[in-house]
This record gives structure tokens, sequence and C-alpha cells, in this order.
């Protein structure tokens, strides 16, 4: 339908990036690639970053941090006034924000992602479950909308019952791990509700919430998928992302590592199910938790994930390019039989922060020495430089490391390789945790699931080493400064 | 260039014994430890070690004296090296080599008697590594040495006795024959004997005829004749001694011989070669060889060399050790007492020596005499600061006088008119109570914040201070010992695009290429360098001169503060041990802490009767001259 309003596939001549970070240069890359004419934006504690040194054009926004990349009014402004045709949204901001799709629609611009009433749809989860149950897919079992005061409680107690604890509040706008928290008894359960509703607000401008049963220990899969204007909807297989703290991803890894076939096969063709029923366009993710050979829907993420770069790897498929080419009408120029899904591919998010100290980021701390590895199977999707200061206002991840081998085991040796090719002083970062990590025989025959992380307290065991090379400069420094070494004499 | 009869590290210490007693010839151990440490201030890096090491391993050598003496010390105060991991490195290199340790009995590598669990421990670890140990007592007193005997025994090494020699009236031929006879009535006669000369003293007749009555004596035995060049006529007390009948002689390469070590050994070789004697096992080429690969380096250690050039045939006087002869020279122009250095050695410590019973110049021994020579010279008033080493010389806790006790009037000035009772009550040697090896551990461990390996606590049970410090750097700077003696030793700094290329110890190359310095507006200085053609940059602080903490106290006023329970340093000094803690009790004559200056150990007595109040320094804290110890509220 929407196909037929667009009938005369155009290149953009101009597009806004509405974001920051690695994945503003992602796009901007994409974009450039493509032929276009790519737009940043920034707000002022941005105004060092490289992704305003990457893009053709760049419009400051204001001082934000944050407030100004989150105001419609001005993303929007800042298009029409470079002459922007298209805006790409990214993850996180105003990706999955229905107001600025249909803000877009409104302004005649294209926004690169599905159409504003489907990102609506699909971030009222409540809503995206029982869609999923109309398409005959199994579900986390979960409660509507809880209403305010006794009688929600009163159905959250029976919710309870029925299910069992442990349980999740969750918030119905929330999404990407946000606004999530875990129950374990009644008494909790009722203290935490109306906290969770007040955070929901806070954080979403939705303040419903609902009850979902806690899938003790599952594995986080999902699947790409890609669908045109046209119907033509593919998928481009899974990814496990069971690797998180606090619900945040930390590792992922596509394909999957179920060592099932017939499972994986199953869950794709559910994602395309439910994709189809609600008739996706455009880059999206459908998320699933597993648990032993059952799977259960969790969510649509309409937008580009952090992750997507696994997927690009064992596929060969430039997710962005593709998004480019949907959203200016072009009809996907493959079909599911050519997606072919070939070797393994792992990334990791190298971020300045603390893992022994609950991951706490490094605000602050200025990168004085950058190396990043290189050679074969190798990508990086960063902003960080030698002189790169991390910034306290957003987040901490400084380079998106991804890895590609042909069987596992060469994903994990490389991914060794990588991370030790790094040379990162200055903040501490999680290298030396992903470090200890891959060398833990759980991870390398693929058994973890999303209590990994708790179930192997020993993975924070690990020593910040400093290179020795550095060590040793350091000692040379000494002996040149003060003009004869100290230890000698 | 004959290799027959060459002595290899895995022959046992009978197949050893054997081949000497069957060779016509005579052996040279490569004294390369007594040579850095007689004339280079034991500053000679593992780093030109390593160079030399395939060339040494094909010399042929009995053995590398290459650990021992101080260099335990130095290497890990000054070369900020692991002893044992040197030892571990150079095996590599050196796989047939014997490796030789210079042992101080009941004193180790250390300057005073350690506990007999450590002495033990301490050559169990070490006789992975040495597999020839040459053990001495400065007093020549043979239980001193019985432990080191009875471990390098169980674990199979090579014994090397010493008989310390020296000269004057009681160093008789029948004395030092006895002394043998008492050795090998502890040890049996699988053993090597080594005649120590030390200061480089006698003549070579001297020798002769010492090997000589010797040998008659024990006819089997196997003489190793170790000696300095101080005089500028070890070869020719080597000569003698060969002729006599010694089968192995020190000797060290001639690219790094100085005035004090060892003589080049290439002279050794072809001076008994035209006499038809033979080096046995010796390859004259790699001799050479090592020597040409050296001598680029010695440039590098000029800083390290005496100041003063020359042989010095005095040492016949003043007997001072090949090894102390730069260190007193060094300590003399520090301290700004160079001019009465003739004074000193030609002077007063001779008439030391004889004063205090005229045995061995060696240490620790030689820093007492050394110690009391220049303080009766500086201070004018013989004997009446005696050290704490001193006072256990006198109290014969090192062991008994081998020849006469000083006279009356000497203990009088050290221990006052109680000299008697005091002799009566404390003298003699004191066993020394086992330390709690688990809880050094401990301590170790909770100084260095990890675990610690056996060898480290090795270390630190021998120099604890100076160990920890030496593990603390490593972990700081890593491992240094890769740098060549060009870069460690550097003075005024780099140039600018100078690059210093090293393999770290995991064997990775680096270069580092020194960029441009430039002041940093918060007062540093920066400079940037380019570390594995990456630019770094490295900023420094300008650092302000500590200031002195209070007033400069004269050592009356110290003396006169301690009669008043007020403690200070009487010596810039580092603080060995705090013996007491508040309101702890104490009485004149308590110890209240122990200090060091200069590896002397001094305790500080309490003057008055009273209570300790405060505690004012740390075991371990380098301490300024007047600087407050500790408080003591007297009694009234």
């Amino acid at each position: 339908m929407i196909g037929l309003e667009n009938p005369m596939p155009r290149k953009f001549s101009k597009i806004l990036v509405a974001n920051r970070g690695e994945i503003a240069l992602r796009i901007i890359r994409a974009i450039q690639e493509w032929g276009s004419v790519a737009v940043a934006i920034y707000e002022t504690p941005d105004k060092e970053s490289r992704h305003i040194l990457q893009a053709d054009e760049a419009i400051w926004l204001g001082d934000g941090p944050c407030c100004d990349y989150l105001n419609i009014e001005k993303v929007l402004k800042a298009a029409k006034k470079v002459g922007a045709e298209a805006i790409h949204p990214g993850y996180g901001f105003l990706a999955e924000n229905p107001n600025f799709a249909k803000a877009c629609e409104e302004a005649g611009l294209t926004f690169i992602g599905p159409p504003s009433h489907i990102v609506k749809l699909l971030g009222d989860k409540v809503i995206a479950r029982r869609l999923a149950e109309e398409a005959g897919i199994p579900a986390v079992p979960g409660t509507y909308p809880l209403p305010d005061g006794e009688e929600g409680e009163e159905m959250a107690i029976s919710f309870a019952r029925e299910h069992g604890f442990p349980l999740m509040i969750k918030a119905v706008a929330g999404g990407g791990g946000r606004g999530i928290r875990l129950v374990r008894t009644e008494r909790e359960l009722l203290e935490q509700l109306p906290v969770a509703r007040v955070e929901a607000r806070r954080s979403f401008e939705d303040e419903r919430i609902y009850l979902e049963a806690a899938i003790p220990a599952p594995k986080h899969i999902e699947v790409q998928i890609l669908g045109d204007n046209y119907g033509n909807l593919i998928h481009l297989g899974t990814r496990d992302c069971s690797i998180q703290r606090r619900h945040q991803k930390l590792v992922e890894i596509a394909p999957d590592r179920l060592y099932s076939p017939g499972l994986t096969k199953n869950i794709c063709e559910a994602a395309l199910a439910i994709a189809k029923k609600v008739g996706y366009i455009n880059a999206g993710t459908v998320e699933f938790l597993v648990k032993g050979d059952k799977f259960y829907f969790l969510e649509i993420n309409t937008r580009l994930q952090v992750e997507h770069t696994v997927t690009e790897m064992v596929t060969g498929i430039d997710i962005v390019r593709a998004q480019l080419d949907i959203a200016a009408g072009y009809p996907l120029s493959i079909k599911q039989e050519d997606v072919i899904i070939r070797g393994h591919a792992i990334e990791m998010r190298i971020n300045a922060e603390d893992p022994k100290n609950d991951f706490l980021p490094e605000g602050g701390k200025k990168v004085m020495v950058y190396y990043s590895p290189g050679g074969f199977g190798v990508r990086l999707d960063g902003q960080v430089y030698p002189g790169y200061v991390v910034p306290e206002v957003y987040d901490s991840l400084l380079v998106k490391l991804t890895v590609y081998g042909l069987s596992w085991k060469e994903a994990v040796d490389r991914l060794k390789r990588a991370l030790n090719g790094f040379v990162i002083v200055g903040p501490k970062t999680t290298i030396p945790f992903y470090l200890r990590l891959i060398e833990d025989k759980d991870f390398q025959t693929g058994r973890f699931d999303t209590s990994y992380l708790d179930t192997h307290p020993y993975l924070f065991d690990y020593t910040d080493k400093e290179r020795e090379v550095a060590k040793i400069a350091k000692l040379i420094a000494e002996i040149h400064h003060r003009g004869y070494n100290p230890y000698a004499v | 260039m004959s290799v027959d009869n060459r002595i290899t590290k895995d022959m046992s210490v009978r197949e050893i014994l054997e081949t000497l007693r069957r060779s016509k010839g005579y052996y040279i151990t490569n004294a390369q430890r007594d040579l850095s440490q007689s004339d280079f201030k034991n500053r000679i890096l593992l780093h030109t070690d390593l160079l030399a090491a395939p060339y040494r391993e094909r010399a042929g050598y009995f053995s590398l004296e290459i650990s021992g003496g101080a260099s335990i010390h130095v290497d890990m105060l000054r070369k900020q090296v692991n002893p044992f991991l040197k030892l571990k490195l150079l095996r590599e290199e050196m796989p047939n080599t014997m490796f030789q340790t210079l042992c101080r009995g009941v004193n180790l590598f250390g300057y005073r008697p350690y506990p007999e669990n450590v002495i033990r421990l301490t050559v169990r670890e070490f006789s992975k590594y040495i597999d020839v140990w040459r053990v001495f007592d400065f007093l020549n007193y043979v239980p001193n040495m019985i432990p080191v005997f009875e471990e390098v025994k169980k674990a199979g090494k090579l014994l090397e006795p010493c008989i310390c020699f020296s000269t004057g009236p009681e160093h008789t031929d029948q004395y030092y024959v006895k002394k043998v006879r008492e050795i090998l009535d502890v040890t049996g006669e699988d053993i090597i004997l080594c005649i120590k000369n030390h200061g480089g003293l006698g003549t070579s007749t001297r020798i002769g005829r010492l090997v000589s009555s010797i040998k008659s004596a024990f006819p089997e035995l196997i003489i190793h004749y170790h000696g300095h060049n101080t005089d500028g006529n070890d070869i020719g007390r080597i000569v003698a001694a060969v002729l006599a009948g010694a089968k192995i002689v020190d000797a060290g390469d001639h690219a790094f011989t100085g005035f004090f070590g060892p003589p080049p050994i290439l002279t050794v070789i072809d001076t008994l070669a035209e006499m038809g004697i033979k080096a046995e096992g010796i390859d004259r080429d790699a001799v050479i060889t090592t020597s040409q690969v050296l001598k680029p380096e010695r440039l590098a250690y000029a800083e390290f060399e005496s100041q003063f050039k020359g042989f010095d045939p005095t040492v016949q006087i003043h007997k001072l050790p090949g090894g102390a002869m730069g260190s007193s020279f060094e300590q003399a122009q520090k301290g700004g007492f160079l001019h009465l250095m003739p004074k000193i050695l030609l002077e007063e410590l001779p008439k030391v020596q004889k004063e205090l019973g005229n045995w061995w110049s060696v240490t620790p021994g030689s820093q007492i005499l050394w110690t009391v020579a220049v303080d009766n010279v500086l201070s004018g008033k013989r004997y009446e600061n005696p050290s704490g080493d001193l006072k256990n010389l006198l109290l014969e806790r090192y062991g008994p006088f081998p020849f006469y006790r000083p006279a009356p009037e000497i203990y009088k000035k050290v221990f006052g008119p109680d000299w008697k009772k005091i002799l009566e009550k404390e003298g003699g040697i004191q066993k020394i109570e086992a330390i709690d090896l688990e809880r050094e551990r401990e301590n170790l461990i909770e100084r260095l914040g990890r675990k610690v390996t056996q060898e480290e606590l090795v270390l630190y049970l021998q120099h604890p201070n100076d160990a920890v410090d030496f593990f603390k750097f490593e972990e700081e700077y890593g491992r240094c010992y890769v740098l060549p003696p060009q870069v460690w030793f550097r003075r005024g700094g780099f140039a600018v695009g100078e690059k210093i290329t090293f393999t770290d110890y995991m064997g990775k190359s680096h270069i580092i290429e020194i960029g441009p310095s430039h002041s940093t507006d918060k007062g540093g200085k920066a400079t940037y360098f380019y570390i594995d053609f990456h630019p770094e940059i490295f900023i420094f602080r300008e650092t302000e001169e500590v200031k002195e903490k209070g007033p400069t106290l004269s050592k009356e006023e110290i003396s006169y503060l301690a009669k008043a329970g007020d403690i200070r340093a009487p010596f810039n000094a580092s603080v060995q041990k705090v013996c007491v803690k508040p309101d702890d009790e104490v009485k004149p004559g308590d110890t209240l802490a122990v200090i060091e200056a200069m590896k002397m150990q001094t305790p500080i007595e309490s003057q008055v009767s009273g209570k300790v109040q405060r505690v004012l320094v740390k075991e371990g804290q380098e301490v300024k001259m007047g600087e407050r110890l500790m408080l003591i509220s007297e009694k009234t």
C-alpha cells in the first residue's frame, strides 16, 4: 500500500543523521557510499566528535546534553534548514519515538525506519505481545497494562499467583532493556509497582506498566528482519545476545549457538510471521527468549541495533544501506534464498567502564593513547581517537569490535588477537574483562545465557595489565627527564 | 683449541674432582662477579653478561663466578634485576658452564648473621641454579659455615670452602694447614679448597709456599686460588700457585679488567703455556672473542670505574679487599675526606687491624675495620663512636678472635668501665632464633599486595626493604634488564630523534623514539615519545626538594636530648627495627631501635628509665640526622 504511494524510487540527495557517536559515523559512512550527502547534528558537548568531521555538513542543535538530540522540533528544523530529504534516527534518542516518525512524515521528510504507525504499535509491548499470540507465536506470559491503585495491585497479585515468582515489572513503552524491574516476593511486587510507574513516566512519558513472567536464565535470541514497501520480507538469521549486564548487552554473536538448526529455523519463521502480521517495513529486530527447546516472543525493536554488525559480517549484507534503499522506495534486491549465513561473527563493546566496579563509566577521562587492531576479519565501528575524552553526559562506548571467522573457533581466536591488539591508555576499559571472558570454557563452547555474568563471577577476577613497553618507556622518560637513572646510581 | 678434559655442569661432584686430579694442567674460573664488584662498583649489567654468554660458554671455563658477594644486593638495588632470573637467563645461553657463587657463610649474601632456617632455605633455593659454592667466614671460623656446607652437600653441588688469606706474623703455613684440616674434618674429602686472597696480599713466593704446604699435608686436595690484582702482581701469584699444584685459578675477561679485580685470563693462559702448563678445557679464541664483544660496552660503565687509576701496591699495608677499593674511594669523595685517605689507608687502617686482632679484611670485617679507621681519623677520638657491629665483633658474636683479643683499653672505650661484666654476660656467639618463615611470607604478601614466590621470599629475607623496593619497581617499570648500559646509565638525557630499540622479556621487539619536550603551563615538563611508531606523552611535575625536617642538631645536642628521653637519629640512616611500642617500660641500656647506615647497624639505647610515649618512625623508614625517633617520659 505504502509502496504505491512512492512508485518512483529515487535516491535522497541529502540525509540528516539524528544521532551521535559510533552509530552516527556508521550511518554517515553508508550514506556517503550510497552517494548521498550526510548531515550531522550535534550538541555542544559533542562539538569535537568525530561524526561531525566525517559528515559533509553539521548543524549545531543546542547546549544539550541529550535534550537537544531528543528535541523533535529542533531536529526537524535542522533538517529543513539544510534541505535534507530523509532522516536516519540510528538507535536510542528518537529512534523508537512514534511521535518523531510521525512528525517527519508530516514535515514531508522520509523517516528511515518503519512507518510511524508501526513504530507506535510495536512500541506498546503489550500490544506487540498480543499480535504475536494472534500470529500463533508463544510469548512470555504477561498482563495487560496494570491500572493504577488497588485494582492494578489485585491484577498483579492474581497474575503472580498464577505464574509464580520471580516476575518482571516492565514499562509498556520500554525496550532495549530499559524500564525493567525484577521482583521476587509479593511484598516486593507491591512496593515496586508505584516506583516503576513513576520511573516509566519519567523515562518514556508513558506511565503504563505491566507484568511479565521471568523465564529463569533464558538465552536471548533475536532475528534481524528486512521488509520493503512491496510486501517483501526476509530475515537475516539470528543473533545471540545473552551475555548482558543489567539487561544491557555486552557481547553479541551471529548466528546463535543453540546447536539446533530446527529450533533456529522455527525462531526465524516465527519472526517473519509476526513481521508479516504487522506489515513490517524497513529493518527491525524480533527478540525471543529461549529456554531449552522452547522460545517466547519478547518484543520487536523497530530500529537499527547496536549489534547489527555481526549479522552484516555473516551475511555480507549492509543493513544500513538496505535501510536507505528501502526508504528510497527500492524493492529488496535479495530474496530469502539469497541470504546465506556463512561463518561466525562476534561483537564486543569496548566501553570506557570499570567492569570490577559494576561497569561504572569512566566519564571525563582522556584516552591518552589509542592504537587499534586490524587485519582480516576485524571490523571497528567507533568514535575514539588519541585525545578523546570519555563524555560524562553520553554513553561510554569507545568502539565496537566485530570479528568474523569461518569457524566459531577461528572467530574466538581472532577475537583474542584483536582484543590484544588494542592499546588504550587513560580510562579503564572492558577489554581485560573480555580477555578473561573469552578464555572461559562455557563461553568457548556456547554455554551461556542471560545469567552468565552472575554465574561466572570469577570473570571479574582479572588484573589490569599495563603494557610492558609502556612501563619501560616510563623509566626511559624518567632517565630522560632527570638526566640520570635514579634506580641505577 | 683442545676441549679435552672440559668440566661441565652435568658432571657429578665425584667426576669433576676426578677429572681435576687426573689433569696435568689447570682450570680457570671466569670471576666476572668479582671483576664487576672490584672494578665497576658491581654495576655490570645482565645485558652485558648476556652479550658475552655464548662466547664465555665456548671458552670452556671451570666455572663462571656470576652470583653472590654483594651482587645479590646490588642486582636488586641498582640493576633492578631479580638475581634468580639472572641465573635462569644466563643458563639458557650457557648450558654447560658451571655457575659459581660467593657465600659469606652465616652472613650469606648480606652483612650480618642470618638465622639458620633462613640460611638453609636460601642455599636450597640458590642451589637450583648454582653449581659451585665458594664459602668463607671473615674470621675463618669453621662453625659459621657449617649450615651452608650441609645444604650444599644435600643439594649435590660442589662445595668450595675457603681459607681467607692475609699476611703478618700470625699468618703462618702451619696455621693455614691446621685450618684446612679443621675444614676437612667437617666436610670430608669431596671438596675443593679455596685460598681466598681477597686483598691480593703476599708475594708470589709466599703464595707458592702456602700451596706447597697445603699440598704436602693433603696431596689429594684440589686447590683453587682466588686473588686480586690490586698490586699488579696477581699473575705472579697465580703462576706460583699453579706451579705449586693449584688446579684452578680465578681471572677475568681482559675487555673489563681493571686494577682491583682479577687479572686478565689471556695473560694467565699465555704465561703458563710458555711454561708448558696447559689451561684445560679452554678455547683461547673464544676467550679473545669474548673480550672483542665486550670492549665497546666498557665505555658505558666509565662512571663506575675507580676515579683513581692505577695499581695500588700499598694494599700490602692497608689490606683493603679488592671488592672494597672502589667503594672506599667513592665514600671518601662523597664524604669529603679524600685528602685524609693516605692517613686512613697507610696509618690508621693498619693500626686498627693490628689492634683488633689482625684477622681477615673481608666482608663484613673489612667494613668494620674501614668504619672504625675512618671514624677514628675524622672524629680524632679513637673508638669513641663505636658502631653496633664493632660492639658485636668485640663481644665475639661473629666468632672468636683467631689470634688474640684486642687490648683492654679498647673494650673500655667501647663498653665503659663495666666492660668485663658486659663481655662475660653478653659475649660469645649467640644463637639466632629461627624466624617464622610463614609469617615473613605473609608480611611480604601484605607489603606487595599479591602472591609471592619462594624465590621472592628468599630475596626478601636477605634484604627486606631493598627487595620490596625492587619488586615494586618491577611492577611499575617492568623488566628493565632488557635495556643496555648505554640507556640504563645514560646521563644528560637522550637526543631528540634518538631511537632506543630493545626486546622485552617476552621476546617482543620495541622501538622508542625520543621526541621533543616542552614545559607545560602547570609547571611540568612534557616529553613526546614514539613508542612502536605511536605517539605517547610523558609529563613530569617539577618536584619540590624535600625540605629537611627541623633544624640540624649537632652530635652533642642529640646525645643531650637522648638523656632527656628525646630520642633522635645520630646520623642519616634507615630504621631497621623498632624494638618498643608506646607504653612500654624501658630502662637505661634497653635497645629502642636499630638503625643502619653504610651497611652498619647501630642500636639506639635508652639512656633513661621511663615509659615510651610516642614512636615516630616505622621500620624501613629513612631518617635524617637529628630527626626524632621516639619520646620517652622519664620516671621521676
